[in-house]
């Protein structure tokens, strides 16, 4: 009985073992199942089959195994495992598109993937393992993949320089200083500079409050229906600096009142000599003689105006300076003397050179500026203000700190806000879960984030001071670019060493001319020793280049060099002695090591020399597909009529050997001329000399040609 | 207090994620490094990787000014050049030209290739990735469009 009873618990317990096991048995093989099926397994496995495919599966197999791979670079802090899966990236032959992701090759970059991975550059996670996790915002991983559109940004990380590879973000950079982002935010990178916008102290002895009315309400641009952005009913491509703030009827004219209340300084009169008055006011083209005169002296290489040509309206001239087409109905003819004899008197950061005006010139250029550049219907839009009432003044200044006008504009007597916006130097780094998407419909990204608020500051923030910016689509994704760059600084004391700093060049010579450098503003377009702006030819080297007597005529004089430019040199009225300064000094001073005058002998230069050097300009080489002598030839290069008066013999040498070594980037091709043809080229450019040192004035009709 | 701030913030949360899913579409743009306005139809977006558009700056910088009739500057110098230069957006022309020949010619210059002695050699001032990528961007830029041959070996070239 008992043996009959433990048979059957026997019997049961041995099915429960049974069971059991098997269930045991299941549960074990749960987790290699698992670990079999795994996502980056799949890939391992399919790189495999794909170099099975391919003939060099040799070489695509060599550094292959079954397991995670990672890339640690440990001063960065990355832990990179995207090369699991993509595991072709440096596999020359996997370059072609048609090869499926993930394991097609890395197009080829200034970096090495294997040395800096993969979420350097695209962000995303580099210790996630699966698809999801690396690529898009998860609940524990919020950093997704930057799309490669805004990958630049990446670049800008580390590079605080500027670099040709990278011209979006170069773009967007340079946008953030044009547009004063820096007077309310703080952006890494880009500093303060020494005036943002005008002094206001003076504004109510400038503008009427009536004028001020209307720039607040409409500072310029309108944007149509159509997108298109005008400047005073005239369309332009650029984003004016002054942009549009949300102002509603009571605050115009609170800001009016106040403003037209500031008058620091009192408007001197004009004080012409009572004889060029006389000998002018009566002339029936005195107007016409000071439009000449405007166009002779290019003002609009800085300053942009509306021209009408064959019904078609568009703005001509650069943007260094406010637009003037309608300046006349803005500020009084004493006025516009006071500033034209000394703009930094009213505005000492202001970039406008102090030219050496003639009472005469002054006169028919400001009567030409108050009778022309006006619109008698440009205030049509403003209702009667009347008197400054004390409540509305009051009003006016307190809104003027509130709205953070204070922070880019100064007046005497009150003192900025200091960090008025929030602060976006690490907002590339900001996460989806730091944002306010508030009520608008966009995706939730970081990058949806920042062109919703750039586009419209309200969409995503009702309340948001910030002002509204009329963008165009392409100036939206350089803009991007360049916000999401600004990741904070380094993490970490190994990443820091990696920063490739912007430099901070400074030039700025002291003595007569250093006082002429200043006066005439030379840096605003030339640079010297990689400081100072880009329009216009870098001086660095210069003293190599020029004669002193083309210099000393071209300073008094400029003439055109490059024909298709329509910005030029803008004529200073110098006299001799401030010509001769300026040439001594870039003679001595702006010198290329590379070019040595003892090197070359232009005395030895004989007449065949030159008529083999004639023929391998026209024929050998044939230059003239760029440069331009007498009537023909191309205009890439620079005119080379008067180069024998111009260029020094031993700048052309040097420059026909290694033109990038005498300035980096130039376009003209190096070649490998031998030293008999750079010797023969030299002596026959120097033969090209136009009669006497420099030609005439330049003509109304060639002034301002449109691009 | 709290709550009542937090009402509307949750509110807005909610109807931001509905409008979410019925708005976020993926830009098609978005995985594209850069792109080029067809030069012929000014609605066709024209994508580019990172090596034409590495060219693409190349180009706008060195040959825009003979090969192609709108410039940075405004007009081109291709009128001023005798044996007018094909346009970088020519696939009639540039098409059957295998990329060796290609790469010679810009490399070399148009005289060492039996072409106009116009066209400068550029070896000495492009680095040759840089003359690469100058060909992937006529490529993706060609008009009628570009196939690479099937067969892809030296057509002509100078040794």
């Amino acid at each position: 009985m008992a043996a009959e009873e433990m048979g059957k618990v026997s019997k049961r317990l041995r099915l429960a073992f049974a069971v059991s096991s098997v269930l045991f048995l299941i549960a074990l093989a749960v987790s290699p199942v698992k670990d079999l099926l795994q996502e980056w397994k799949t890939y391992k496995r399919g790189f495999v089959r794909l170099a099975q495919q391919r003939p060099d599966t040799k070489r695509l197999l060599a550094d292959y195994h079954m397991g995670i791979d990672q890339i640690w670079i440990p001063q960065m802090d990355v832990v990179d495992r995207c090369v699991t899966c993509h595991q072709g990236i440096t596999q020359a032959s996997l370059l072609d598109p048609s090869v499926a992701q993930p394991f097609r090759a890395h197009p080829t970059i200034p970096h090495r993937a294997t040395e800096w991975g993969c979420v350097v550059c695209h962000r995303g996670q580099g210790l996630a393992t699966e698809v999801k996790e690396a690529h898009e915002t998860t609940l524990a991983w919020e950093q997704p993949l930057l799309p490669i559109r805004y990958v630049q940004a990446s670049c800008g990380t580390c590079h605080r320089a500027d670099m040709p590879e990278t011209p979006q973000l170069n773009q967007g950079r340079e946008l953030l200083a044009r547009l004063n982002c820096v007077g309310c935010h703080r952006l890494g990178g880009i500093t303060r500079p020494a005036m943002l916008g005008p002094d206001l102290t003076s504004i109510g002895a400038k503008a009427s409050r009536e004028w001020i009315y209307k720039w607040l309400k409409e500072p310029r641009t309108v944007t149509d229906s159509n997108g298109n952005v005008t400047v005073n009913g005239v369309e332009n491509e650029q984003e004016p600096r002054m942009p549009q703030f949300p102002l509603n009827e009571k605050e115009l004219r609170a800001f009016s009142a106040y403003l037209s209340t500031l008058k620091g300084k009192a408007i001197e009169p004009a004080g012409f000599d009572s004889r060029v008055v006389a000998g002018w006011e009566k002339k029936p083209d005195t107007v016409d003689q000071g439009e000449v005169r405007f166009r002779q002296m290019f003002c609009t290489t800085c300053h942009s105006v509306a021209v009408t040509r064959a019904g078609e309206t568009k703005l001509i001239g650069g943007e260094n300076g406010p637009e003037l087409t309608k300046v006349g109905s803005k500020v009084s003819q004493d006025w516009l003397v006071a500033w034209l004899r000394d703009p930094q008197a009213s505005l000492p950061h202001s970039l406008m050179p102090r030219y050496r005006w003639s009472d005469e010139d002054l006169y028919k250029v400001t009567r030409y500026v108050m009778t022309k550049l006006t619109d008698p219907d440009l205030l049509s839009i403003v209702p009667k203000l009347g008197e400054a009432s004390p409540e509305e003044v009051k009003l006016g200044q307190r809104l003027f700190v509130e709205k953070g006008c204070a922070s880019c504009h100064v007046v005497k007597g009150l003192s900025p806000p200091t960090d008025f916006g929030p602060d976006l130097s690490s907002l590339g780094r900001k996460t989806v879960s730091q944002l306010e998407f508030g009520r608008a419909a966009i995706p939730q990204t970081l990058i949806a984030y920042i062109q919703a608020k750039i586009t419209n500051p309200g969409s995503v923030n009702p309340a948001a001071r910030m002002p509204q910016y009329h963008l165009t689509p392409a100036s939206l994704d350089p803009l991007t670019t360049a916000l999401l760059s600004m990741t904070g600084g380094p993490p970490n004391s190994g990443m820091a060493q990696l920063v490739v700093p912007a430099p901070q060049p400074q030039f700025r010579p002291a003595g007569e001319f250093g006082e002429l450098y200043e006066r005439y503003k030379c840096y605003v377009c030339h640079r010297f020793n990689g400081y100072g702006g880009t329009l216009a030819p870098d001086l660095t080297f210069e003293g190599s280049r020029g004669q002193r007597a083309w210099l000393i005529a071209f300073l008094k004089n400029p003439q055109t060099l490059r024909p298709t430019l329509t910005l030029r040199m803008p004529q200073f009225n110098m006299n001799d002695q401030e010509a001769s300064t300026l040439a001594d000094y870039l003679g001595l001073v702006m010198q290329s090591p590379a070019v040595k005058p003892e090197a070359v002998s232009p005395k030895n230069y004989t007449p065949e020399m030159a008529s083999l050097g004639k023929q391998l300009y026209e024929v050998k080489y044939q230059c003239q597909s760029c440069h331009t002598i007498g009537a023909s030839g191309g205009y890439v290069g620079p005119n080379l009529s008067n180069v024998g008066n111009w260029m020094n013999a031993a700048w052309i040498a040097e420059w026909l050997r290694n033109p990038q070594g005498l300035a980096p980037g130039s376009i003209e091709p190096r070649r490998s001329y031998t030293d008999q043809e750079v010797t023969a080229l030299t002596s026959y450019l120097l033969t090209l000399r136009e009669n006497g040192p420099a030609r005439g004035a330049p003509t109304a009709a060639g002034a301002g040609r449109g691009r | 207090m709290a709550a009542s701030a937090a009402g509307p913030r949750v509110g807005g949360l909610l109807a931001s994620c509905r409008e979410k899913s019925a708005t976020a579409k993926p830009d098609p743009l978005a995985r594209v490094y850069d792109v080029e306005i067809d030069w012929n139809d000014p609605q066709r977006v024209i994508s580019l990787n990172y090596q034409q558009a590495q060219g693409k700056r190349v180009f706008y910088t060195y040959c825009v000014w003979c090969h192609a009739d709108a410039t940075p500057a405004g007009p081109s110098n291709r009128s001023n050049v005798t044996g007018t230069p094909p346009l970088a957006n020519d696939g009639s022309v540039l098409n059957p030209l295998s990329d060796e020949l290609l790469r010679n010619t810009i490399t070399l210059g148009g005289s060492a290739m039996g072409k106009s002695p116009m066209m400068p050699p550029w070896g000495k001032t492009l680095k040759q990735d840089e003359i690469q990528a100058v060909i992937e961007f006529m490529r993706a830029i060609a008009q009628p469009p570009y196939k690479p041959p099937a067969h892809p070996g030296p057509q002509y070239s100078v040794k």
